[in-house]
C-alpha cells in the first residue's frame, strides 16, 4: 500500500470513527426521547428530577419513566415489579374519572368480568353495579371543591358521592335468584359489614341542621349518631362488597338487602351459575349479545313472520355482535347515533345490508336489559319493527371498551351513549348528562 | 495479517466508536447506560408484551382520545402517578401534584400564620378540639367543640382536615373569614379573625385528686416540649401520686430530638431508634445522660390510631424499656422516615427512604390497601380500649372517657374502685 493510499485510509477511518460516535450520540437522543416534540427533548432522563425551572408540560410516558426510576432508586424497599407500578397509574388514571361505569378490575375481578360477559357468573350469580341513582332522589349536592359562595345550609348536607351496590341482573336458577334476590335490590351489609353510603350520612347532615335549628331533640340526634358510628365501626366500600359477592365459586356470604323501604337478610351459598345463553324456545330467543349470536338468529329467523326476542339478563353485551343482530334483523338505513361529550361528531349505526324482508319482532325486556341490549332495544322499537310495546328497560345505554392488560388485570371505559334521534347539539348533551353528575 | 480480519477489526473499532457516543450521556455520570436506552435502539418491546411504560402510555392517551368526555391531561397524568405510587402500598409514598407540593414546603419552612386552635375531624368540617389561651381565635370567642363549616366564605364539609387546617393558615396578619356552628347559638355565624404567629403549649396537666393520679397530655413533640413536659410533671409531684397518665392520643408526632429529650427523663443512655436505609446503611437515635427522674409511681400512655411518627417512638421505648404500660386502640404506624423529591413541574416525590426499628417491638409501619384502608401496623397497647363513641367527654369526670378510664384503674385499682 503506498503513503497516499495509506494516509487517505486512515483519514477515512478517523472520520468514520467520528461520525460513528457523534451517530450513537444521535441516536441515543432519539432512544431516550422517542418522537417527542422538541421542548421536551433537552429534558429527556434523570434531568427531570431536581429542576425547578418554569412549568413545562412533562410528557406522561416521561413522566411514569422517572417515577419509576425514582422509586427504584430511593424506595426503602427494592422496587422490581415495573408491572406493579403501571397497573397502579392505570388504577389510578381510571379512577380518578369518577364514573362508576368506567372501572379499573385486578387479575381476579377481571376474570370475573370477562367470564359473565359470556355469561358465566360465580360468587352469588348476579349482576351488580356501582350506581349513583339513589343520588338523584336525594338532596342537593354540591361537588367538593365546587368553590364559590356556598350557604351554611347547603354545606351542612353536602356529602362526598358514594355510589350504593346494585343488583341489575340476577342469573335464574344461580344461588341469588335462589335467595329471592331481585332485580333494584341494594346492598346493606355483607357478613356484618356496612356498605358505605352517602344517603345515610347525608340524613345525618340533615338531621343535625334540624337540630340547629331546634326542630329535633339531642337525644333523637345522638341516637341517630350512634346508629352512623356503629355502621362506621365495620363498614366496607361498595366496591370491596361487590367482590366479596361477585367472585369465589364456595363459601356462605350473608347479606343484608334493601328493597324499596324494606330490608331483609339472606345467606347464600357462592356456586357457579350460568346464563342460558342462545335458547329457543318456539318462536321465542333468549339473545344474548355474545358470539356466534348474529349467526344463530340469521338461522332462527327463517321462514318466520313473527319472532319474540327476550333481552332480560343482557347487561353485559358486546357491541359488534349487537350491530350484527341488527343487521340480520332491519331493512338497512339508521338506527341511531352513538353521541360523546366531546366536540366530535357522532358515529352514526347504521344497517349497511341489512334484511330487506324483517320478521315482526316482539321484545321481552325488562331493568336487566342494560347496555348494547338496551340499545338494541331501542334501536329497534324507534325504527318500527317491533309491536311497540311500552319497554321496560335498565337506564344504561353506554358503550364500554374493555382493555386487558398483561398481567391479568384490565379497566373498563365508557367511550359514547347511545340515542335514536340524531343529535342536535343540546339534546346530545341531555342524553350524555348523567356522566356528568358523576364527576 | 489477513484482509477479512482487518476488516473485521476496523468494524469493531467503528461499532466501538458508535457505542461510545450512544453511552456519552451516562458516562458522563459514570454510569453505563440503561436498558430502557438500549432496548430503544434495539427496538425491544421487552418481551412479546407491551413494557409496564408502553401500556401506560397507552391507557393514558386511550383515555384521552376515547373517554365518553374530555379529560384535563394534566390532572390525569397527575391520576395515573398518585396511583403508581399508590402501588406499593405505603401510605407515606406519595405523588405531590404541584398545590400540595408547595402547601407540603410552607410546612416544612413554618412561616405561616394561625388563629391559635387544634381542630379535629367532623362530618360537617372542622371541629375545634381546643382553643390555645390568649390567641386570635380564644379572643374572637371560639371554644372547643365549636365546628368551622366555612372558610372565607367556601365550605369545607367534606374535605380532608389537613386542607382545612392548610386553607385556615397563612401569612400572619391577614385575616381569615370563619362560618362557625356554635351549640348557643341557632344559626352559624360568621367570625372574622387575624392570623398570627401561634407558639403552641404542647403539654397540659391536671392533677386527679379523687384518684392521685397525675393526668399529662402531650399534643406534639416540637423543641419545648421536654421542658414543658418537666414542669408539669413537677407540678403533678406537689400532690400524692399513685401514677401518672400520659396522653398521647391524636399526637402526630414532630421532632425526634424531642422524644429523645423526653425519653432521656425515664431511661439514660439507651437506644431509641434505630434507621434502616435501603442500602444497609443504618443510623441510630440514643437518649442523652444527665436529665434522668426518679418516677416512684406506675405511669400508663394512652395512645390511639392518630398517635403516630414520635409519639409512638416514645411509648414504644417506653414499653420496650419496662417503663409504662399503653391504654388504648393500636397506633398509627408511621415508623419511616420521607424525603421529598422536587419534579421539574413544580409537583414532588415523597418516597420513604428509611424506616425506624424500636429496641424491642418489631417493625410496625403501617400497611393499607389501594383505597387507603388500614391493614396493619401501629402499636399494639398492652390494655386495649376503646373509645367509647357515644359519650360525650366530660373534661371533669376521667369515666366519661373510658380509655384514660382503663388507665386509672390499672395505676389505681383501688383508688378507682371507691364510689
Amino acid at each position: 500500500m503506498s503513503d497516499t493510499k495509506k494516509s487517505v485510509f486512515a483519514t477515512f477511518g478517523v472520520v468514520m470513527a467520528i461520525g460513528a460516535v457523534y451517530g450513537g450520540v444521535k441516536v441515543r437522543e432519539k432512544a431516550d426521547v422517542g418522537s417527542l416534540n422538541k421542548a421536551t427533548s433537552e429534558l429527556s432522563t434523570s434531568h427531570m428530577v431536581a429542576s425547578r425551572s418554569n412549568d413545562v408540560n412533562v410528557p406522561a410516558g416521561d413522566y411514569f419513566y422517572e417515577l419509576s426510576l425514582k422509586l427504584k432508586e430511593q424506595y426503602v424497599e427494592p422496587v422490581t415489579d415495573d408491572q406493579k407500578l403501571a397497573s397502579g397509574a392505570i388504577r389510578g388514571m381510571v379512577a380518578s374519572l369518577g364514573d362508576p361505569d368506567s372501572l379499573y378490575y385486578d387479575k381476579d375481578q377481571f376474570r370475573a368480568f370477562l367470564n359473565a360477559r359470556v355469561g358465566q357468573y360465580e360468587g352469588i350469580g348476579a349482576e351488580l353495579v356501582l350506581s349513583f341513582d339513589h343520588e338523584k332522589s336525594g338532596a342537593k349536592t354540591a361537588p367538593a371543591g365546587s368553590g364559590g359562595e356556598s350557604s351554611p345550609d347547603e354545606a351542612l348536607v353536602s356529602v362526598r358521592d358514594i355510589p350504593e351496590l346494585k343488583v341489575v341482573s340476577v342469573v335464574p336458577g344461580g344461588p341469588a335468584a335462589k335467595a329471592g334476590i331481585k332485580v333494584g335490590d341494594v346492598v346493606d351489609t355483607v357478613d356484618g359489614h356496612w356498605v358505605v353510603q352517602s344517603g345515610l350520612i347525608r340524613q345525618f347532615r340533615i338531621a343535625s341542621r334540624k337540630f340547629l335549628e331546634k326542630k329535633l331533640s339531642r337525644v333523637e340526634l345522638e341516637t341517630q349518631r350512634a346508629v352512623l358510628r356503629k355502621k362506621f365501626d365495620k363498614a366496607i366500600y361498595p366496591s370491596k362488597a361487590k367482590d366479596k359477592l361477585f367472585l369465589g365459586k364456595s363459601g356462605i356470604v350473608n347479606v343484608t338487602w334493601i328493597r324499596g323501604d324494606t330490608t331483609f337478610t339472606t345467606k347464600i351459598a357462592k356456586a357457579p351459575s350460568r346464563l342460558p345463553g342462545f335458547t329457543i324456545s318456539g318462536d321465542t330467543v333468549a339473545l344474548p349479545f355474545i358470539e356466534g349470536s348474529a349467526d344463530k338468529l340469521k338461522a332462527f329467523i327463517q321462514g318466520k313472520n313473527s319472532i319474540t326476542i327476550d333481552l332480560r339478563n343482557n347487561t353485559l353485551g358486546d357491541v359488534q355482535v349487537m350491530k350484527q343482530c341488527l343487521e340480520v334483523l332491519a331493512p338497512k338505513g339508521n338506527y341511531g347515533y352513538f353521541v360523546t361529550k366531546r366536540h366530535d361528531s357522532p358515529t352514526a349505526l347504521n344497517v349497511l345490508t341489512g334484511n330487506s324482508h324483517p320478521p315482526k319482532v316482539h321484545l321481552i325486556t325488562d331493568r336487566s336489559t342494560r347496555g348494547m341490549a338496551e340499545a338494541f332495544a331501542l334501536a329497534l322499537d324507534h325504527s318500527g319493527l317491533t309491536d311497540k310495546e311500552k319497554l321496560e328497560l335498565g337506564g344504561d345505554r353506554f358503550a364500554r371498551q374493555i382493555i386487558q392488560l398483561p398481567d391479568g388485570s384490565g379497566y373498563t371505559l365508557v367511550t359514547s351513549a347511545y340515542q335514536v334521534t340524531a343529535p342536535k347539539a343540546n339534546r346530545g348533551q341531555a342524553v350524555v348528562a348523567k356522566k356528568g353528575a358523576v364527576k | 495479517m489477513s484482509k477479512g480480519l482487518r476488516a473485521f477489526g476496523y468494524t469493531g473499532l467503528i461499532l466501538g466508536c458508535f457505542a461510545f457516543g450512544f453511552a456519552w450521556p451516562d458516562l458522563q455520570h459514570g454510569k453505563l447506560p440503561n436498558t430502557r436506552s438500549v432496548n430503544a435502539l434495539f427496538g425491544v418491546k421487552s418481551g412479546a408484551a407491551a413494557s409496564p411504560e408502553q401500556q401506560f402510555s397507552h391507557a393514558y392517551s386511550k383515555i384521552l382520545t376515547d373517554y365518553i368526555q374530555p379529560v384535563d391531561s394534566t390532572n390525569l397524568k397527575y391520576a395515573g402517578m398518585e396511583g403508581l405510587m399508590a402501588a406499593l402500598g405505603d401510605p407515606h409514598t406519595m405523588f405531590l401534584p404541584p398545590v400540595a407540593a408547595e402547601a407540603f414546603n410552607d410546612e416544612t419552612r413554618a412561616n405561616f400564620g394561625g388563629i391559635g386552635a387544634r381542630l379535629g375531624a367532623d362530618q360537617l368540617g372542622a371541629k375545634i378540639a381546643s382553643v390555645f389561651d390568649g390567641g386570635p381565635a380564644a379572643q374572637a370567642g371560639l371554644k372547643a367543640g365549636n365546628i368551622i363549616t366555612a372558610v372565607d366564605g367556601k365550605s369545607v364539609t367534606g374535605k380532608e382536615i389537613d386542607d382545612i387546617v392548610s386553607t385556615i393558615k397563612g401569612k400572619e396578619g391577614t385575616i381569615v373569614r370563619l362560618t362557625v356552628i356554635q351549640s348557643d347559638k341557632p344559626r352559624p355565624v360568621v367570625i372574622t379573625i387575624k392570623r398570627a404567629r401561634i407558639i403552641a403549649p404542647t403539654v397540659d396537666s391536671k392533677y386527679l385528686s379523687k384518684y392521685q393520679v397525675g393526668y399529662v397530655t402531650v399534643s406534639s413533640f416540637s423543641e419545648p416540649t421536654a421542658d414543658q413536659f418537666d414542669k408539669e410533671v413537677a407540678k403533678m409531684e406537689t400532690h400524692p401520686l399513685k401514677g401518672l397518665v400520659i396522653d398521647l392520643r391524636d399526637n402526630p408526632g414532630g421532632l425526634l430530638d424531642s422524644a429523645c429529650d423526653m425519653l432521656s427523663r425515664f431511661v439514660e443512655n439507651k437506644l431509641v431508634v434505630k434507621m434502616k436505609f435501603r442500602d444497609g446503611r443504618e443510623e441510630s437515635a440514643s437518649t442523652i445522660p444527665g436529665f434522668l427522674h426518679q418516677f416512684n409511681y406506675p405511669i400508663a400512655i394512652l395512645i390511639n390510631e392518630d398517635s403516630a411518627s414520635a409519639a409512638e417512638i416514645f411509648s414504644g421505648c417506653m414499653h420496650d424499656y419496662g417503663r409504662a404500660k399503653l391504654v388504648g386502640t393500636h397506633s398509627y404506624g408511621k415508623a419511616s422516615v420521607q424525603n421529598v423529591f422536587p419534579l421539574i413541574d413544580r409537583s414532588s416525590a415523597k418516597i420513604t427512604i428509611a424506616r425506624y426499628y424500636l429496641p424491642i417491638t418489631p417493625y410496625f409501619g403501617r400497611k393499607v390497601d389501594q383505597d387507603g384502608v388500614f391493614l396493619t401496623g401501629g402499636l399494639e397497647p398492652d390494655v386495649k380500649a376503646e373509645l367509647d363513641p357515644v359519650t360525650v367527654i366530660d373534661p371533669d369526670n376521667p369515666k366519661t372517657d373510658n380509655q384514660l378510664w382503663k388507665a386509672i384503674q390499672l395505676l389505681n385499682p383501688s383508688g378507682a374502685a371507691t364510689p
